[in-house]
């Protein structure tokens, strides 16, 4: 992984790219926590595709629906923070990575398929999200966070292992 | 939820005993309210008739949330903290629909799970405070009945009391029976195929909500989003109280609004299986109760009519 | 986008052989992020303060301040039109109601004595309303709906002991009682509002100061429809057990008890649906249009309705002329009882676009672009209309252009609503005009014109020939 590091300025674009993508999953969790009576049970019901069923199991189990929506909103909030500060990037992006995949497959955009709720834009296959989760894996691999993030005194403090443990 | 009723199947019988009944209708609340009035003078009657549905029409202008200054639409855009003045019949419907939300375990409710419970009603300055933003009120499965109570006063109070009201047939009060019969003949069908007659009722004093599907529709569960697994059609009777036949409102006492309770009660059966429907006439005696149930194959048409409570409307069953 | 980036100079060692020690490079560029929480905040900070605006805008308005002056409050006449507006009245902080007066003490005047004690208005009930005026020391304002032949007399003697007035529309079945009405006000320099609540609706407003004065949407506007249509609904009877003892009747000049519940049909007593529901949209007409008109042609009749009980015309149909500071204006009005199809609504069209509007706000009001007219861009931006709903094209039959029908314009919504009962910003105003803090919306001599344009409307159709006016006859 390490050997992954790119040269200066296309490091920089990557951390520009990985402040971004924090600062999205920052609002996106905290817009959450701060409004009423926020729940994931309106997406899920809509769900299309192969997992849509359970997606909507899950959305008619209210115990299990709670705590989807904790995770979901806390979740998000955490890998936002935690990816503008460049901390444990490793495992802040594979959060980021396993959320965006959730909501990819939950509403994926495959032949045929239509969205109840209306988006803007046309997309076949790929959206916005894949897009995202793309651009998550690249950062993932590039160790951005080791550049210019937090990880810069945890990796010093914390010494060089050949698979860090925390991030 | 409220919109894929139909009238459930309760009708009156057309029978030659009825003689001199006459009937008016108006169109409201997105259904036709009728008047039943047995009295010799025409003219009177109607009169009588359109001087009742002035008085809904008066009531859609309260409680409508599609008219943008009516009190309920004013309710819906109140903010965390707000507060606003409603009228008195816009209170005691709120006040009505809490009551029956509770009786029901919430299965009826008028807030459609936006928290209705959240809103503060104070009856004595008809004021309504909002304490969490987003309730939003649709008095749907209510109003109709809440109209048919005020206007069976109106009535009483021209001295009309052979009468039958009802809005959409989907909720209705019998007052006092036409000359030559015990009570209004009425017979409950299933709403799926309404030529077969499920029941008959002869009823006076009484006020009957009715809920019912046609054939091929569901009411979708608010909670799973899925089709609802409830009743095909369900019907109630709440006998109406002494106190509301006197001129309850000139003397300033509380209504009793049997209409409205039918109302919602038969809006909140839809979502309650029947078990649930039978624990709760046996709770509150006095109520009675008719369940057409979804079969649980699917196949509609061998299903059988249960029966709740006591059994103070008459009720004849017929053979199926 | 992120906030701070990294401004580095240094090459980043990838790890090899790194120290325990940190040179100051380091600490800047792992610090370097950490800024871009703190942008976050500050707009999130701001974002929270603009949603709270928002909240506070649409909460209900403020409680009223505890030194809001009361204002004493006496109805005079409870029927339907007095209920609707004691309803509005009672969402009106600031007001004590005295007391009621209706000579239906048996049905009406109890009714509305119970429901203002239900709001904690302990009142007193009159039939005879020199009594009450006589009794009641304490009114400072009188409410008058009662039916139009008794209004001059009632607001005269009303102001005449020194009270503020709100009189409904019409201001009198007669021209001479509506002088009466203006010159008792004039001597007794008390406040006489008349009951045309359309000129203090908030949407009715915005139409006439911003879209019509101020950015000149429709043009030059050079005709002007309106109607009212109402369907067939039986006379108003009264439940038998309470009827009105024959002699009270007369006494205060009904002829039965048919008559007192539907004197707007009758000669002398009130002037028919024309002026009952024509009086509020003619005035509309004036008051859009600045200008009074110049004459009136019109045919009316009883074509439906029993003329046993129907004394005046239940159709309508009558055309106005105005002579406006931009030109020439033909409006015609028309009103009907037999038939209630689109029911009522006021149209004004200019060259440049047209404006639909009604006081229902469920219809609210439309306003219609010419496809030939300069862009609304700037009033779309600053809210004064909102954004057009594009009306679809009609598609080309076989690649020639159908040239019969004109593209449909774009229609724009007014967004302003009012959220209150209609009457109740008519009162406020009112009402605040009484405590000082705002001038009339209707003061008696702009309602002597409408009811000069209104009352003509009966004399033409007797005529069966255009009737002209002259300036003098508006001004008193």
């Amino acid at each position: 992984m390490e050997d992954g590091k790119l040269t200066r300025v296309p490091m920089i674009a990557m951390t520009v790219l990985r402040v971004a993508i924090g600062w999205h999953f920052l609002y996106e969790g905290i817009a959450k926590l701060t409004s009423p009576a926020w729940s994931a049970a309106g997406y899920l019901k809509q769900a299309r595709g192969p997992f849509a069923d359970l997606f909507k199991g899950l959305a008619g189990n209210p115990d299990l629906l709670a705590n989807a929506d904790l995770i979901t909103m806390w979740g998000l909030t955490l890998v936002g923070t935690l990816l503008i500060l460049g901390l444990f990037t490793r495992l802040a992006t594979l959060g980021g990575i396993g959320f965006i995949l959730l909501f990819y497959l939950c509403n994926p955009p495959f032949v045929g398929y239509f969205y109840s709720i209306p988006t803007e834009g046309s997309y076949l296959i790929v959206n916005k999200n894949l897009v995202e989760l793309c651009a998550l894996v690249v950062i993932l691999v590039t160790g951005s966070g080791r550049f210019a993030g937090l990880d810069v005194f945890l990796h010093r403090w914390f010494g060089r292992r050949t698979k860090p443990a925390a991030a | 939820m409220d919109r894929d009723r139909t009238d459930g199947g309760l009708l009156i019988e057309r029978r030659g005993e009825l003689g001199d009944v006459r009937r008016f209708s108006h169109e409201a609340m997105a259904t036709v309210f009728e008047v039943h009035l047995a009295h010799p003078d025409e003219r009177y009657a109607a009169q009588a008739a359109q001087a009742a549905f002035e008085l809904v029409d008066r009531l859609e202008r309260e409680l409508s949330r599609f008219l943008p200054n009516s009190d309920i639409a004013r309710v819906n855009h109140l903010a965390a903290g707000g507060t606003t003045q409603v009228s008195p019949s816009a209170m005691e419907c709120l006040v009505i629909a809490r009551h029956v939300f509770d009786l029901t375990g919430g299965a009826f409710d008028v807030s459609i799970g936006t928290g209705l419970p959240s809103l503060e009603l104070d009856p004595d300055d008809s004021m309504v405070r909002a304490t969490t933003d987003g309730v939003r009120i649709d008095l749907g499965g209510i109003g109709k009945g809440y109209a048919v109570d005020l206007m069976a006063e109106q009535l009483g109070e021209w001295g009309l009391e052979k009468a039958l009201v009802h809005g959409g047939f989907s909720s209705v009060l019998a007052l006092e029976a036409p000359e030559g019969v015990d009570g209004w003949p009425l017979t409950l069908s299933d709403p799926g195929s309404p030529s077969r007659v499920l029941a008959r009722l002869s009823v006076r004093q009484m006020a009957l909500g009715a809920s019912g599907l046609r054939k091929g529709d569901h009411i979708v569960d608010p909670y799973t989003g899925e089709p609802a697994r409830g009743c095909r059609a369900a019907w109630v009777a709440v006998p109406r109280p002494d106190t509301a036949r006197h001129e309850a409102r000139s003397e300033g006492r509380p209504r009793i609004a049997a209409a409205a309770v039918a109302d919602a009660l038969t809006t909140a059966f839809m979502l309650m299986s029947p078990e649930e429907i039978e624990t709760l006439c046996e709770r509150n005696p006095g109520l009675e109760a008719w369940v057409f149930p979804e079969p649980d194959d699917g196949r509609p048409g061998d299903a059988s009519l249960l029966h709740f409570g006591d059994s103070a409307s008459g009720y004849t069953s017929t053979s199926l | 986008m992120a906030g701070e980036n990294e401004k580095d100079k240094g090459t980043p060692k990838a790890g090899a052989a790194g120290p325990r020690k940190l040179d100051r490079r380091e600490v800047l560029t792992g610090l370097s992020t950490v800024p871009a929480l703190g942008l976050f905040g500050y707009a999130w900070n701001k974002q929270r303060q603009y949603q709270q605006a928002k909240a506070e805008a649409a909460a209900a308005p403020a409680e009223a301040p505890k030194d809001l002056q009361v204002i004493n409050v006496a109805l005079l006449g409870a029927g339907a039109q007095g209920q609707v507006l004691t309803d509005a009245m009672l969402r009106i902080p600031g007001l004590r109601f005295r007391a009621v007066c209706d000579i239906w003490a048996e049905y009406n005047q109890k009714r509305v004595v119970n429901s203002l004690a239900k709001f904690k208005h302990e009142v007193r009930g009159y039939e005879d309303y020199r009594e009450m005026l006589d009794k009641e020391k304490e009114i400072d304002a009188v409410v008058i709906a009662s039916p139009d032949f008794w209004h001059a007399q009632h607001a005269v003697d009303c102001l005449k002991a020194g009270k503020h007035v709100y009189c409904e529309k019409e201001m009198s079945n007669t021209l001479e009682g509506a002088r009466s009405m203006v010159a008792a006000a004039r001597e007794t320099g008390k406040l006489l509002q008349i009951g045309h609540q359309r000129r203090s609706n908030p949407r009715y407003l915005h139409c006439y100061e911003k879209l019509l004065r101020e950015a000149k949407l429709l043009g030059r506007v050079v005709t002007v429809s309106g109607q009212w249509n109402r369907a067939v609904a039986p006379d108003l009877g009264a439940p038998a057990r309470y009827a009105i003892p024959d002699a009270r009747l007369t006494q205060y000049g009904f002829k039965d008890m048919h008559q007192f519940r539907n004197w707007r049909w009758y000669k002398g007593k009130g002037g028919g649906p024309i002026v009952d529901l024509g009086s509020h949209q003619i005035d509309i007409y004036s008051w859009f249009l600045g200008a009074n008109p110049t004459g009136v042609m019109a045919s009316g009749g009883l074509l439906y309705h029993d003329p046993a009980t129907h004394e005046w015309y239940d159709t309508v149909m009558a055309v106005y002329d105005f002579e406006t500071p931009m030109g020439k204006v033909k409006a015609s009005y028309q009103t009907q009882t037999t038939n209630g199809s689109q029911g009522y609504f006021e149209n004004f069209m200019g060259d440049q676009g047209t404006l639909l509007l009604s006081e229902s706000e469920v219809y609210g009001a439309k306003l219609y672009r010419d496809p030939n007219a300069p862009a609304w861009d700037t009033w779309v931006q600053n809210g004064y209309v909102s954004a057009p709903k594009i009306q679809e094209i009609k598609e080309k039959t076989e690649g020639v252009t159908d040239v019969r029908e004109s593209v449909s314009p774009d229609e724009h919504k007014v967004s302003v609503v009012l959220r209150d009962p209609y009457h109740q910003p008519h009162l406020q105003n009112f009402f605040n005009a009484v405590r000082g803090k705002a001038k009339l919306n209707c003061p008696p001599e702009v309602a002597y014109e409408s009811a000069v344009a209104v009352l003509k409307v009966n004399e033409a159709i007797e005529a069966g020939s255009r009737l002209s006016f002259k300036p003098e006859d508006f001004r008193i």
